[in-house]
């Protein structure tokens, strides 16, 4: 027996492995990203035989573990709850035509949101795809919710969604662990067409087949101990109870122990949809109210039939944006309870004084940036320099933060620099205005899908420069291995694909290749990108700006390492480190004098080309 | 036995995580389960990083605002952030001049909370003694050396003496020592 202070992704990922997982496949997003890294590690401690990738995104990585799964193996695909709306059609589909071997999705929700464009509840989604859905507490119970996923989903013949929240995925606990085994089912496709390949008729057939499994489900999620359980004593009434489930209900247990109230019984549903209608009817008939604490929307307050007796978001008890961090959740709790004439768990103000004295202290706002000597900061410098008056449709990835050096107008979803690029020239072309647009995107991004959206452009014949930021690597999410380098993640070696072969092969005739780094030179390729965008004869202008990641890369990103100092011609307008942004420049609070911070300087040498009164030198 | 919460923060880059392992390795080699919450993502870029770390039999991971028994912060700014984390009694270690810290605009609530805030230059130190890069561990020293909690010197010091490569371990067991006598001089 072995233990590890693991994430509670790599508690995930074991639990993955323990349950036999074959085909493991995803995308990475904040906060699933380290779940695929861990089973690998685990995979290859236990010579384990699982065929894990990165897939090019969601839908790719669903529809892979999909097809493993109605060939008779256990497969999973996990992802952000933002990726699930990427495989949204496949994922809604699937429910209806059911699979053979197991299939788990691991949706991560980022209530917060901490790192995500939205809010949304994975659940809602389960809920409309009519996916089945377990709700961890804490990493111990993801991982056995995990192989309870694998079971219900072989038996029902069904997908099931396990929806961890960040405060699972990224939490860390003691996790033991004993030897794993390799799962030798082979694969075994058994060709049904009238099933696999079924048309309309057929669906309907499949959906009312789903619907009698979902009353099954429900059935047997009244007695899924212990992830279904109440605190009720036989025969007793209470004025006040609670209903919850996921991260909140180990916050709401937790707080009940410290507190030691034992006068409040607690239903936590731990698999809340399929709704378990009897255990939540003998829980509501016990109590005269009830209060729901969920995460991150109105699941479980919707499913309870009874809203006259239900506390919750609808009722304004529970805040309906944000994620319940615990002192939040002790104030709901407070306002509930004397609500209900009942004593309040605690009488103190859960912080609010002291937050607000800290708010009156102007704390410096820490705001992410770039790091030093990230070669993204510098091709947006070169493209703001060019063409300062464009719009700048961007992505989603480390160079949204972009949005600091003024050259990020809009972020929508994975793809959205591409597609918006061609809508505002669409909308301006109509009054024949040729609007100048620069779109960036990453390297990732763009094989995710840009590739869809810059075809549709150049069919379309819309006008505008694409930048990609090629940094060989997804770094946002912790630097997995991008495709253009050809490494997949468990280290064996995969086929890269040069973005210049599939820019060219979306039907782009004007195509350069630069250095960031060399900012002069970019400024140009910017500005001759721009004359052949106007011409008539022209189309769109790709240009690839290409430097690796200086994190990814740390040893080669910066081949010649400049050290560089101000002299005396610095006149403190502050330019390199509030409109450049590097990190490793600031303005020292008692000299008032421009520094350089040594111990976080990349060395990179870029912001010699870019002081306005040219005072930073090679010290 | 009781949760112990420990609030740890300060800025990107500084080693919020590896001072969390510190105290996570040392708590389970004393036999304690331990629950932790890290930031990750965008949140990691720069900007306020804070680890929670919990030593005992919780089932939530995040250490409400008033219940920490511990804020061990990097950074001076960080430190107010947070500090309505600490509860009642709670104790503050802190990486700042020891005659500047704390700002007078919270001295009457550290009072009425009985909070005795201890500042140290713990980046300053490390950086004397040949290793900016370990204020994380100077900072673990010099909580240390108060005693408090169930983590004692000599446990956490074996800890940073297994933790520390070959070429570190020297310089990182000599700061550990000079920032636990600093603290001790204080107690």
């Amino acid at each position: 027996m072995k233990q590890e202070f693991l994430l509670g992704n790599g508690a995930m990922a074991l639990g993955i492995l323990e349950a036999g997982c074959q085909i493991m496949t995803s995308y990475p997003g904040t906060p699933s990203s380290e779940i695929l890294p861990e089973v690998v590690r685990f995979s290859k401690a236990f010579n384990l035989n699982t065929g894990i990738e990165w897939s090019v995104n969601e839908k790719v990585a669903f529809d892979n573990a999909f097809a493993a799964s109605i060939s008779g193996k256990r497969a999973c695909c996990c992802m952000k709850m933002v990726g699930l709306n990427v495989a949204a059609d496949s994922f809604m589909s699937a429910a209806y035509i059911g699979n053979i071997g197991g299939l788990v999705i691991i949706s991560c929700d980022d209530p917060g949101p901490h790192s995500s464009q939205t809010e949304q509840d994975s659940r809602l989604m389960a809920r409309l795809g009519k996916v089945p859905v377990l709700d961890p507490a804490n990493p111990e119970e993801a991982r056995e919710m995990i192989k309870t996923a694998f079971d219900l989903s072989e038996e029902f013949q069904v997908p099931v969604m396990v929806r961890p929240a960040i405060r699972v995925c990224h939490a860390r606990q003691n996790v033991k662990y004993d030897v794993l085994e390799n799962n030798e089912t082979k694969a075994d496709f058994k060709r049904e067409p009238t099933r696999w390949a079924s048309t309309p008729k057929f669906r309907f057939l499949q959906h009312k087949a789903l619907n009698e499994k979902h009353i099954k489900i429900s059935k047997k999620f009244n007695s899924l101990t212990p992830f279904n359980v109440h605190t009720l004593k036989k025969g007793e009434s209470y004025p006040f109870g609670i209903v919850t489930g996921g991260v909140p209900s180990s916050v709401v247990q937790d707080m009940f122990e410290e507190y030691e109230r034992k006068d409040i019984p607690i239903l936590k549903l731990g698999a809340p949809y399929p709704f378990p209608e009897e255990i939540a009817d003998e829980f509501m008939d016990a109590c005269d109210k009830v209060l729901v604490i969920e995460e991150t929307d109105t699941l479980i307050e919707y499913l309870l039939r009874d809203k006259r007796k239900t506390l919750g978001r609808l009722s304004g008890h529970v805040p309906m944006e944000g994620e319940l961090v615990p002192e939040k959740i002790e104030s709901v709790l407070n306002k509930s309870l004397s609500d209900c004439g009942l004593s309040p768990l605690s009488n103190h103000d859960c912080g609010q004084e002291a937050f607000s004295l800290v708010g009156g202290l102007e704390l410096p706002i820490r705001k992410p940036t770039l790091c030093s000597g990230c070669p993204h900061r510098a091709s947006f410098y070169s493209i703001r320099k060019a063409l300062p008056k464009a719009i700048f449709p961007s992505d989603i990835g480390c160079y949204t933060l972009g949005s600091n050096l003024g050259v990020v107008d809009t972020v929508l979803d994975m793809g959205a620099g591409i597609t918006m690029a061609s809508g505002f020239w669409n909308a301006y072309i109509q009054d024949d205005v040729k609007k100048p647009i620069v779109a960036t995107m990453g390297d990732s991004t763009f094989f995710h899908s840009g590739t869809t959206a810059l075809i549709n452009a150049v069919y379309n014949d819309s006008r505008f420069i694409l930048v990609i930021l090629d940094n060989h690597i997804t770094a946002m999410t912790g630097m997995q291995p991008s495709i253009t380098q050809g490494d997949r993640v468990d280290g064996k070696k995969g086929n890269a694909i040069a973005l210049e072969t599939i820019v060219k092969g979306c039907g782009i005739d004007y195509l350069k290749v630069i250095d960031p780094y060399d900012t002069k030179n970019m400024i140009q390729t910017v500005k001759d990108a721009a004359q052949y965008v106007n011409d008539p004869d022209g189309g769109i202008a790709v240009i690839i700006s290409r430097h690796p990641c200086v994190i990814g890369f740390k040893d080669t990103a910066i081949p010649e390492k400049i050290k560089v100092k101000i002299t005396d011609e610095c006149n403190e307008c502050g330019f390199c480190h509030l409109r450049f942004e590097c990190p490793s420049m600031y303005s020292d609070k008692e000299s008032g004098k421009t520094e350089i911070n040594e111990v976080l300087c990349a060395e990179c040498g870029v912001c010699l080309q870019i002081c306005p009164q040219n005072a930073i030198e090679k010290a | 036995m009781k949760t112990i919460n420990y609030v740890l923060t300060g800025l990107g880059g500084q080693g919020i995580l590896f001072m969390t392992k510190i105290l996570a390795t040392t708590a389970l080699n004393k036999g304690y389960n331990i629950l932790g919450a890290e930031t990750h993502g965008m949140a990691q870029r720069g900007g306020s990083v804070v680890s929670h770390l919990r030593i005992g039999d919780a089932r939530s991971s995040l250490i409400r605002a008033g219940a920490a028994d511990f804020l061990l912060s990097m950074d001076e700014s960080e430190a107010y952030r947070y500090l309505p984390y600490l509860k009642r009694d709670g104790k503050l270690f802190v990486n700042a001049p020891s005659n500047a810290f704390p700002d007078g605009r919270v001295d009457a609530w550290l009072k009425k909370m009985n909070i005795e805030p201890r500042a140290m230059e713990a980046s300053q130190k490390a950086m004397e003694l040949g290793s900016p890069r370990s204020t994380n561990l100077a900072m673990v020293a010099f909580y240390s050396a108060f005693g408090y909690g169930p983590l004692s010197k000599d446990d956490l010091r074996a800890t940073v003496d297994d933790m520390s490569p070959g070429p570190f371990k020297k310089t990182n067991l000599k700061i550990f020592d000079v920032c636990y006598d600093t603290g001790k001089s204080m107690v």
